[in-house]
């Protein structure tokens, strides 16, 4: 059954590439190699440290804080991402007499490709020990790779059932934002807290124990690097091996508990609630104010995509996660470059604009047609020219991306963190100019690499892996135009250069969205029947990101 | 009312690779005609109504919709057509009211107007829930609001796909009397049905097409010659009796 599964996905995924056609296939190919080149990379380097005979004291000491730091993020890179990474869609599963155990093992194994990245670094550490005969070499063929196995499947089954649980917290209505808020902060609070002084001689202390704490034998990570290093002080290695084995088997207990609550969970049901428009004439009188300056039908397209993108759970987090997540995750940077002068603390909220900026991407303009689905056809029937609808489409993710700044904007100013007027004017100014570019390239990928997007999951059924991968590409090209006139004013440390420098960058920018835009319609009117089939088409067995 | 058919199509050509989904289509479709276009799963129907609505370009051939040329005058022809596709063209996360107005300013009617129309036909089609979101709504709520929209620009020609799926008796009822009264004020109507008895009920004129060819066309008495249900001559023509009885494990 299981096999069945499989090549049931893999022909539906087989049917989706032959469609794309073959510079699709080569673009996810590019994208692969550069991608798991990258992890490869580190895996040689990290292979090459843990072989280093003289490092041994290093390697002892660092060892248990890079299996913290795998951990980390093996659990937390797809809240990061707002990317949940491939599940079984289990509506399409549920109705065939197959073992629930058997559901459960196909999603362990979905989540291997979530974080392959992670097994080639393990990999590669695990190799270096071997070599190393501070660590007793190759005696230890049996002890590495066992605890690397049960680390790796620790990680796994404790990321499926994470997955599982806050799929469904995410999923419940006014909760949802509330949720990922709270998820995102308990991550960054002790940092946090370190750095801006409360409790700060606690949590200082606290945090200069991060090694000891992490070389634990009694933690996961700790116990899986005692193993691997073969060290005798404290636990004995076997120890340390049942260590893990027991919180292996408790994160598959855990797995198996969220994954069979999954099983029963009602999404729709959870969903239903919020599906409901309610009166809001404050919210309407906003949806409006395109109209007083934008004529029909371009007005009526952007005002369709505001009401539907904010009544969309998936963008609204990825919204939340945008000003949220990037505040807290630089947060910590500004308060001690208050000391340092860092070129990140100067530019915070610049910073974490253009980091709201990519994150945006996936839900409004890196895949614009994707809530839409088949209805996208609704843009090619009417009489309306497809650029309007495209232009309808920026304009749209051009507001949110504003309100996202200002949200930033706010909230740094309420934490009192220092930011001028200026320093507003400068985010929206840059960002501005980046979106021109990444609009740009947006509107090529939206009707070149188009996939239907789930508006009621909060994961699964995202923008094409091609998409994101194009746009992870092309983002520091796009912010290079933006980079110069930072590094002008850092040069010559002045502002009226740093401003002719944006103002090239602006130009530049609206030229290349123009061209972007001539060879974006000139694709959909020529792709209009595979954007379509596309759009409307079903998914496999299984929800890929 | 003018001279030219609402739909002529001449020697109608699309292939996916080497096979022919419509091949050397012919139709001419008078104006004020209640037109139906009927055939087996995948004989080429949807493509079909695909290719008139210019989703999907012709491999060759030719097609004029209301005396104006397709692709040429694309826009013009858009502006007076009213659709009901086989997928989907609603926007789930707008309410009815929030799409019909849209609807009717992509048609370039004034928002009050579209709104004006909006309400009425929401009335009309007894999608009183106004509030509620579209991804709420049964399937047969979605073809009442998919038909309720394609009216709201009053149009000349209708392009349906299978309006009447999944519609109850009494939404069917409503559907079809609007849209008989539509033809009796000169507007044109294409449909495709598998209910073999509403077009039999509702159509001047049907064409069978299977494997992409038209096989029958003619006026309704034509096609059944007096004697036969067009349910008896559908079956006779594009072939029937498959035997079911040779596999021996479903007895």
């Amino acid at each position: 059954m299981i096999r069945a599964i499989l090549r049931a996905q893999w022909l539906s995924m087989r049917i989706f590439r032959l469609a794309s056609g073959r510079r699709g296939a080569m673009f996810s190919a590019i994208v692969a190699v550069l991608w798991y080149g990258f992890w490869t990379f580190l895996a040689v380097v990290a292979e090459e440290l843990t072989a280093a005979r003289g490092l041994r004291a290093q390697i002892e000491t660092w060892l248990p804080a890079g299996m913290l730091g795998v951990f980390a993020y093996w659990q937390l890179a797809p809240l990061a991402s707002a990317t949940m990474g491939a599940s079984l869609d289990l509506r399409k599963l549920l109705v065939y007499p197959v073992p629930r155990r058997s559901l459960f093992l196909v999603e362990i194994l979905l989540r291997i490709a979530t974080c392959a990245e992670l097994l080639l670094l393990l990999t590669g550490a695990a190799i270096g020990l071997l070599r190393n005969p501070a660590f007793g070499g190759w005696r230890g063929l049996a002890r590495v790779p066992l605890a690397v196995v049960l680390f790796a499947a620790f990680n796994l089954m404790l990321a499926a059932g994470l997955r599982n649980l806050i799929e469904r917290l995410l999923s419940r209505k006014g909760i949802r934002e509330a949720i990922a808020l709270l998820l995102m902060l308990v991550g960054v609070l002790p940092r946090l807290l370190m750095v801006t002084g409360f409790g700060g001689a606690l949590w200082a202390r606290r945090m200069q124990h991060v090694f000891p704490t992490a070389a634990n034998p009694f933690w996961p990570w700790g116990a899986a690097a005692h193993c691997m290093l073969g060290l005798s002080t404290g636990v004995r290695p076997v120890t340390a091996a049942a260590v893990l084995a027991a919180w292996t088997a408790a994160a598959y207990l855990f797995g198996r508990w969220q994954f069979m609550r999954g099983l029963r969970f009602d999404f729709q049901a959870a969903q239903a609630t919020v599906a409901s428009a309610k009166a809001r004439p404050f919210a309407e009188r906003l949806y409006r104010l395109p109209s007083l300056v934008l004529p029909d039908p371009l007005c009526a397209m952007v005002e369709k995509e505001l009401r539907s993108l904010v009544r969309t759970p998936r963008f609204r987090l990825v919204f939340v996660m945008g000003f949220s997540f990037g505040l807290v995750v630089w947060l910590p940077m500004i308060l001690r470059g208050r000391v340092t002068h860092s070129a990140v603390s100067g530019n915070f909220l610049a910073v974490v604009s253009l980091y709201a900026l990519f994150l945006l991407a996936q839900v409004t303009y890196g895949n614009a047609f994707g809530f839409d689905g088949s209805a996208a056809q609704l843009y090619f029937l009417a009489p309306v020219a497809i650029w309007r609808a495209l232009a309808a489409k920026n304009i749209a993710a051009a507001i949110f991306i504003f309100l996202e700044i200002a949200a930033v904007a706010a909230a740094c100013t309420l934490l009192r963190l220092g930011i001028s007027s200026g320093q507003i004017g400068e985010a929206f100014l840059v960002t501005g100019i980046a979106a021109l570019y990444l609009l740009g390239i947006g509107n090529l990928s939206s009707v070149n690499y188009p996939r239907p997007m789930s508006a009621q999951r909060v994961s699964g059924g995202g923008s094409a892996g091609r998409t994101q991968g194009v746009l992870f590409l092309l983002y520091p090209v796009a912010l290079l135009p933006v980079f110069l006139a930072y590094l002008a004013r850092y040069a010559f440390d002045n502002q009226a250069v740093f401003y002719a420098v944006l103002a090239c960058a602006a130009a530049l920018g609206v030229a290349i969205y123009w061209m972007a835009m001539e060879s974006a319609v000139s694709a959909a009117r020529s792709r209009r029947e595979a954007i379509l089939a596309e759009l409307s088409r079903g998914e496999g067995p299984m929800l890929a990101e | 009312m003018p001279d030219t058919p609402a739909i002529a199509v001449h020697d109608l050509r699309k292939l996916y690779g080497d096979k022919a989904a419509v091949d050397s289509l012919n139709l001419n479709v008078p104006r004020g005609c209640f037109f139906g276009f009927l055939g087996p799963n995948g004989a080429g129907k949807s493509t079909t109504i695909r290719m008139l609505t210019g989703l999907v370009p012709p491999s060759s051939g030719s097609i004029e919709l209301l005396g104006m040329p397709l692709p040429d005058r694309e826009l013009e022809i858009k502006q007076r057509i009213g659709l009901v596709p086989d997928e989907s063209l609603l926007f789930d996360r707008l309410t009815g009211a929030e799409f019909l107005e849209f609807v009717g300013r992509m048609y370039g009617l004034p928002r009050p107007v579209a709104r004006e129309r909006a309400q009425s036909l929401l009335d009309l089609f007894e999608l009183r829930e106004k509030r509620k979101l579209i991804a709420e709504y049964s399937k047969g709520m979605r073809k009442r609001l998919a038909m309720a929209a394609s009216l709201i620009h009053h149009p000349d020609l209708f392009l349906m796909d299978e309006p009447f799926e999944g519609v109850d008796a009494v939404g069917a009822r409503l559907m079809k009397d609007i849209l008989l009264d539509q033809v009796r004020r000169g507007a044109t109507i294409f449909l495709t049905s598998h209910v073999l008895e509403v077009v039999e009920r509702l159509c001047d004129r049907v064409a069978i097409i299977d494997k992409g060819k038209i096989v029958r066309e003619g006026s309704m008495d034509e096609l059944r010659g007096g004697t036969e249900s067009l349910e008896d001559v559908f079956v006779r023509v594009v072939g029937a009796g498959r035997e079911f009885h040779e596999l021996e494990w479903l007895k």
